[in-house]
């Protein structure tokens, strides 16, 4: 059973930081869910489609953010509570929908969790998203701990509903993927029926009024945050330091006065809700210590916002010392972790004390190098991309024009990279290499003479593609755009979207056909198999002969990983041992030194090639790739 | 040790364009590729040696050695290389006279060569409808028309060699450009060689040749000059007349003078010191101002057999060259000879460039040169 829905209050139980977030929402009453998956907050909405049937939840995977947002919204405006749940670019794309939703304000609770990727561990950039409460005047909270972000996401609703605005909350990806003990409430009993009140449109207009209603509404929310439990102060009444911080700075700084033996000189002034600022609370804090430190990830949110306090109230709080971001004592960029706060206290203080030594790292990287390859960002063995950019590599040699590639985010990203033989050549937002693709489309008028490509997942492709790709053709610009259709949302864990027959709850679902789709549009469409790499190579070598307009390549395969979890292998490949050449002039190790599928294997010792059956899924390409056709692949 | 396969071909050769695309290097590993007449790179290779590097018929020969290891003589005639006998020939099939682009010379003698059992298999050179051509491996008589005539088009017919597949007992006779009687000649010294393949090579028919063209512009070229209609047939008329003519399918000719296409001419074909492919068994080129009959050149002891086999048999009918004509041909290729040094000398790759030639060598030809310009 899962911990989602178990039904022991008091119980103490161990949950994923995303799970927890779950498990809130579920006693809190949600009863529609919607995301775009994104790391690392997918498992938020992936754990609760788990539980959708036995709770009678509405769970859907949105095509993205902002469609999410808005179906979360819908579940308010009538009256249910509604959960949405992103990475930070999520919050970027559901953004315009947000800064009218702050005006209208919202109905049942509806709560939107956003989950950052400080150090980008899969993102494409660095992005603190607490600013945007700010911004658009909404209330935050930031949960330290397990506990907290269940309790806090449990409270977000009736926060929520009470002010008649959406509540967001900041998680990190180290309170997401940790695991830690929550002690589970009551599920809810009785649920709503949802009925939406037509007297009353749910318009931002008159802004001027519903904008002066916002500024009142968040004047109420600070009101309830002085009196938030999520806000405490640990420590003696004159300490020598104040700590402020949130998120999972809480716990690194627990951990680091205690490693350092200075808990007495240090006081923690912990925030739960770090926007709007618990003035009140703050100022009976802020008075303990002149010297104040921040501790806070990625962006000197809370150090700027309490910065800008401590001058308001200068006359009253007197001259601090602030120590932080600014100060240089916590890097402006990336996680923090337990050693990084460790040396800003210390530096404090001036204690002699090493969390580790200095050495550590390069020691560390040395050790590891004995036994560890250098292993480079790649694809999985068998994946269709390597194929599909093999392919596209050949046909751009051949045909000569130096061709750009504009790509995106998905696993096919790693087209950057050596895996992808280094074809792609610009990476934004979901959706940017289409859209670049449209205007590099129109350079030619200026004398560009490079063929322009995009490279677009299925994913992606529903995600923002389609605005691009309509756009193209209506401007008639001049591209050709690549879907690599592997059926899958694979870089987030394989959740499904509307090509793949399936929904976030498991039922079917019609498929909606991108063939189709891009035909209706008016546009050259081909469909082909990237396996068959000599006939995908020739397609994409005619396509880029065809000067006029936009063109569209399926690349249809389904992803290597999905294949093998249905234990689904095309064929058994294996290497003949006398017919591989390896180093010598006429192969010079072709299979693993440029197409370097993880699945074969070099053997220095025999100086040939090898087929590593643990990982290989069969997928035969690189029989194809073999000059000497050493590597054989037989029909299972 | 200073890089002797793929990173040396394309510093030295493909970088600076001086591939002459005769597919010397094609077949043997999967990083080359032809492609529209051009040649691809399609991977890097850091082997040290290989035999892209080797077999190329641009990377650095020693004149006068590959002239010792082919004719075991030294290289003494500087104007047509070491030759028996120079005639004037014709097929004397007029069948297979129409179908050529002269007189069906060389369709005939490897016809001959073929029928009895010189050689088993012949690669010769085949055009596509698009006029792109290709090496071609032939082996039976019958067969060998298909090859008959010529575009000016640089094309990789020794990708046919490399590739075969070819029988262990079987001989081999190629039809090729100077450039590529170099490059086989390289092939079948180099060390690298992994298989007889040139052990088996047993005739080479040099093709005359002054220049080549780059396939992709000049195909593009010429067919907005024809307003787009499909090209039959490409024939060069000798001077005075000096015009590409072009036979469309709806049998309009097309005169083209010869300067509007010069600008497609290769680069590399600058720096051939090599009009009458010495380093064939046998040459055979056009007789200025004879229409309908080549001059041929016998240069080994098989290429003279063969030839007079073939007129023995009634296969070939031979006249001797005119002397004016001989004269001609002997101050045309010197003068190929002097303007290629005199470009190497331009691209200060007189004394490093890719032919290595003693400096008594070059002084004879420059001085003959300007003898006979005179």
């Amino acid at each position: 059973m899962s911990v989602l829905s178990q039904e022991s209050p008091g119980k103490k139980t161990l949950f994923m930081g995303n799970e927890a977030i779950a498990r809130g929402a579920i006693e809190a009453g949600v009863q529609v869910c919607a995301a775009y998956p994104g790391n690392p907050s997918s498992e938020i909405i992936g754990s609760l489609s788990q539980v959708a049937g036995e709770l009678g939840l509405y769970v859907e995977w949105s095509v993205n953010e902002k469609v999410a947002l808005e179906v979360a919204a819908a579940a308010s405006f009538a009256g249910l509570r509604g959960l949405t749940a992103m990475k930070q670019n999520g919050l970027n794309v559901a953004s315009d929908f947000l800064f009218n939703l702050n005006l209208t304000g919202s109905k049942g609770g509806l709560v939107v969790v956003v989950c950052d990727d400080p150090s980008a561990l899969s993102s494409t950039n660095e992005e603190d998203s607490r600013p945007y409460a700010k911004m658009c005047d909404l209330p935050l909270l930031e949960p330290s701990t397990v506990q907290e972000a269940k309790e806090m996401t449990r409270w977000a609703f009736d926060l929520s509903e009470e002010l008649g605005l959406p509540c967001l909350i900041r998680s990190v990806t180290r309170l997401s993927h940790a695991r830690g003990n929550a002690e589970l409430g009551r599920l809810p009993k009785n649920r709503p029926t949802p009925y939406f009140d037509t007297s009353c449109p749910i318009v931002p207009q008159p802004v001027m009024v519903t904008h002066k209603g916002l500024h009142e509404k968040i004047k109420i929310c600070q009101d309830r945050f002085e009196e938030s439990a999520f806000n405490f102060y640990l420590g003696t009444e004159k300490p020598e330091l104040l700590v402020v911080t949130c998120g999972v700075g809480w716990m690194y700084t627990l951990e680091a006065l205690a490693d350092m033996g200075v808990e007495n000189r240090a006081g923690i002034l912990k925030l739960g809700t770090t926007w709007p600022l618990p003035e009140s609370f703050l100022t009976q804090h802020l008075k303990k210590a002149s010297r104040i430190l921040f501790i806070e990830e990625v962006d000197p949110f809370l150090e700027n916002n309490i910065k800008e306090f401590c001058a308001e109230r200068a006359a009253e709080l007197g001259a601090k010392i602030f120590l932080g971001k600014a100060s240089g004592n916590l890097p402006d960029i990336g996680e923090i972790n337990p050693d990084i706060v460790t040396r800003a206290i210390q530096q404090v203080f001036e204690v002699p004390y090493e969390p580790r030594s200095s050495q550590y790292v390069q020691e560390a990287a040395e050790a590891v190098s004995l036994f560890a390859p250098i292993r480079e960002l790649g694809f999985c063995a068998g994946c269709p991309h390597r194929a599909t950019y093999w392919s596209l590599k050949n046909a751009l040699i051949m045909d000569g024009r130096d061709g750009i590639v504009l790509g995106d985010i998905g696993c096919y990203t790693i087209g950057v990279r050596p895996a992808g033989f280094e074809q792609v050549k610009t990476c934004h937002a979901m959706g940017s290499g289409a859209g670049l693709a449209n205007g590099f489309g129109q350079l030619e008028r200026f004398g560009l003479n490079q063929p322009v490509l995009t490279v677009c997942g299925d994913s992606t492709f529903y995600h923002a593609a389609i605005p691009a790709l309509v756009n193209a053709r209506y401007n008639r610009s001049n591209f050709l755009m690549l879907i690599l259709d592997n059926s899958a949302t694979a870089m987030t864990g394989f959740q499904p979207h509307p090509g793949t027959g399936r929904t976030a709850m498991g039922l079917e679902a019609p498929v909606v056909d991108i063939e189709a789709l891009c035909k209706a549009l008016g546009v050259r469409v081909q469909v082909k198999d990237p396996f068959d790499v000599q006939d995908t190579t020739e397609t994409l070598y005619d396509l880029l002969q065809d000067r006029e307009g936009i063109k569209v390549l399926i690349l249809k395969q389904e992803c290597a990983l999905v294949r093998v979890k249905r234990l689904k292998v095309l064929y058994k490949v294996h290497v003949d041992q006398e017919r591989c050449i390896g180093q010598a002039c006429g192969c010079n190790r072709r299979c693993t030194r440029i197409f370097k599928c993880p699945g074969l294997a070099w053997d220095p010792v025999t100086g040939k090639a090898q087929i590593d059956e643990a990982i290989c899924t069969g997928c035969g390409v690189c029989a194809d790739i073999c000059p000497q056709s050493a590597i054989l692949k037989e029909t299972i | 040790m200073e890089n002797r396969g793929l990173q040396a071909l394309e510093s030295g050769v493909i970088q600076k364009d001086l591939c002459t695309s005769c597919g010397a290097c094609l077949s043997l590993c999967p990083y080359l590729q032809s492609w529209q007449g051009r040649l691809v790179k399609l991977d890097n290779c850091d082997l040290a040696e290989g035999r892209c590097f080797a077999n190329c018929p641009r990377t650095q020969v020693n004149l006068e050695t590959i002239y010792q290891e082919v004719f075991g003589q030294r290289y003494l005639n500087i104007e047509l290389g070491l030759f028996k006998q120079v005639k004037m020939t014709r097929a004397s099939s007029p069948g297979i006279r129409k179908k050529s682009q002269t007189s069906g010379i060389v369709s005939a003698l490897m016809e001959f060569a073929l029928r009895e059992e010189f050689i088993h298999g012949a690669v010769l050179t085949h055009r596509t409808a698009e006029h792109l051509p290709r090496g071609r491996v032939i082996r039976r008589p019958d067969e060998i028309l298909s090859c008959a005539g010529s575009s000016y088009v640089a094309g990789p017919t020794l990708q046919a060699l490399n590739q075969g597949p070819w029988e262990d007992t079987e001989r081999i006779g190629v039809v090729g450009t100077p450039c590529q009687v170099l490059a086989m000649r390289k092939m079948g010294v180099s060390p690298l060689k992994k298989t007889s393949l040139m052990d088996r090579v047993t005739l080479i028919v040099g093709l005359f040749c002054t220049w080549a063209l780059t396939y992709e512009p000049f195909m593009k070229y010429l067919k907005n000059r024809v307003n787009g209609a499909r090209i039959r047939k490409l024939d060069i008329t000798p001077p005075p007349e000096r015009l590409l003519k072009v036979i469309t399918d709806d049998d309009h000719t097309w005169n083209v003078p010869l300067d509007e296409i010069r600008p497609f001419i290769r680069t590399t074909c600058g720096i051939c010191l090599d009009m009458t492919s010495e380093l064939s068994d046998l040459s055979v080129g056009t007789v200025e101002g004879i229409q309908g009959w080549n001059t041929v050149i016998t240069r080994s002891n098989l290429g003279e057999e063969i030839l007079s086999r073939a007129e023995a048999a009634g296969i070939v009918e031979s006249q001797p060259l005119p002397e004016e004509n001989l004269k001609h041909l002997k101050e045309a290729s010197l003068l190929k000879k002097q303007r290629a040094l005199l470009t190497l000398k331009e691209r200060g790759e007189l004394e490093d460039g890719y032919i290595i030639l003693s400096h008594e060598l070059i002084g004879r030809i420059l001085s003959k040169a300007k003898e006979a310009g005179s």
